[in-house]
């Protein structure tokens, strides 16, 4: 048993969260985005976290971390307001702007950056005991 | 005065003795249940870290249960079982054997739940546990080397 599977463990953490950081302020940067290549709106993009396995040879599958399986799009209706000057604007006058609540991405944002952090610490105190391991024996 | 002659006693077996003191010292360094029990200490640790690692990474995961590392338990059950000897004369007595059932156990703990997702991973309890576990390793590993010390002090004689 190696601390350093709680390295990589801790990084695989560390990613699926920047990941979703990284998610959430594509989602800002495109909450008023009108027009994407599959026509329509932009449309809300979650992270789906799932168990990493690791197959070892003394005890069969065992976790191994966290992992991004794939980006999903929320599909939930978009937004319409009323504005009839503007390009995109259906016959009504309506706009459809992305699905996206500003409110529920910053909720997200701090959730993703406080696992974030909560990672690192472990890192780092994974670090601290692999170097004091190594003082084993110096007197 | 009765106590005059006992303060003559430590010093007065000669070299014959401290040639076996420091072989009977010797002698434990391969079967001594401390060393032993030390290093499985830090086995645990590892494993500890590891689990609250994996316990902490998986935070955000739907439907994930956290797991536990069992050893402080096992071990105070085996030592009150008497499963563990104290001293023994032979060597073959002690050492590895003894120590065969006190090993570290991942239990998965399914029937709570946290949050509406399943998922029951709760963050205090985990940073908490990692800075016990951190503090539990150090001093683990303190103890090793103050064996270690001992040891150098007894074969250098200062």
């Amino acid at each position: 048993m190696s601390l350093f599977d709680s390295f990589s463990i801790s990084s695989s953490g560390m990613k699926a969260q920047r990941l979703w950081l990284d998610l959430i302020s594509n989602n800002i940067a495109n909450i008023n985005t009108t027009r994407t290549a599959n026509g329509g709106p932009y449309r809300r993009q979650v992270p789906v976290f799932a168990q990493r396995l690791q197959e070892t040879m003394e005890n069969g599958i065992r976790e191994c971390g966290v992992v991004v399986t794939r980006v999903t799009e929320d599909n939930s209706p978009p937004r319409m307001e009323y504005d009839p000057s503007h390009p995109d604007a259906n016959e009504q006058g309506f706009v459809a702007y992305p699905n996206i609540n500003i409110v529920n991405e910053m909720v997200n944002m701090m959730i993703a950056s406080r696992a974030y952090e909560a990672n690192a610490t472990v890192l780092e105190s994974a670090k601290s005991m692999a170097l004091k391991a190594l003082e084993i024996g110096r007197g | 005065m009765p106590g005059g002659k006992v303060t003559d006693l430590p010093l007065s077996f000669g070299w014959q003795g401290w040639i076996f003191v420091l072989g009977v010292v010797l002698m434990n360094i391969y079967g001594d249940k401390t060393f032993r029990l030390l290093e499985k200490a830090m086995d645990a640790g590892n494993l500890r870290q590891r689990v609250i690692a994996n316990n902490i990474a998986n935070i955000n995961t739907p439907g994930f249960k956290k797991s536990l590392v069992k050893f402080e338990s096992i071990l105070k059950e085996e030592l009150s079982g008497g499963r563990i000897p104290l001293a023994t004369g032979d060597e073959r007595h002690f050492g590895v054997n003894s120590l065969v059932n006190v090993n570290p156990l991942v239990v998965k703990e399914t029937a709570t739940s946290m949050r509406a997702d399943g998922n029951n991973v709760d963050i205090d309890d985990e940073m908490t546990k990692l800075a016990a576990n951190t503090i539990n390793y150090y001093t683990v590993t303190q103890e090793l080397n103050n064996r270690f010390r001992i040891l150098g002090t007894v074969i250098n004689g200062r």
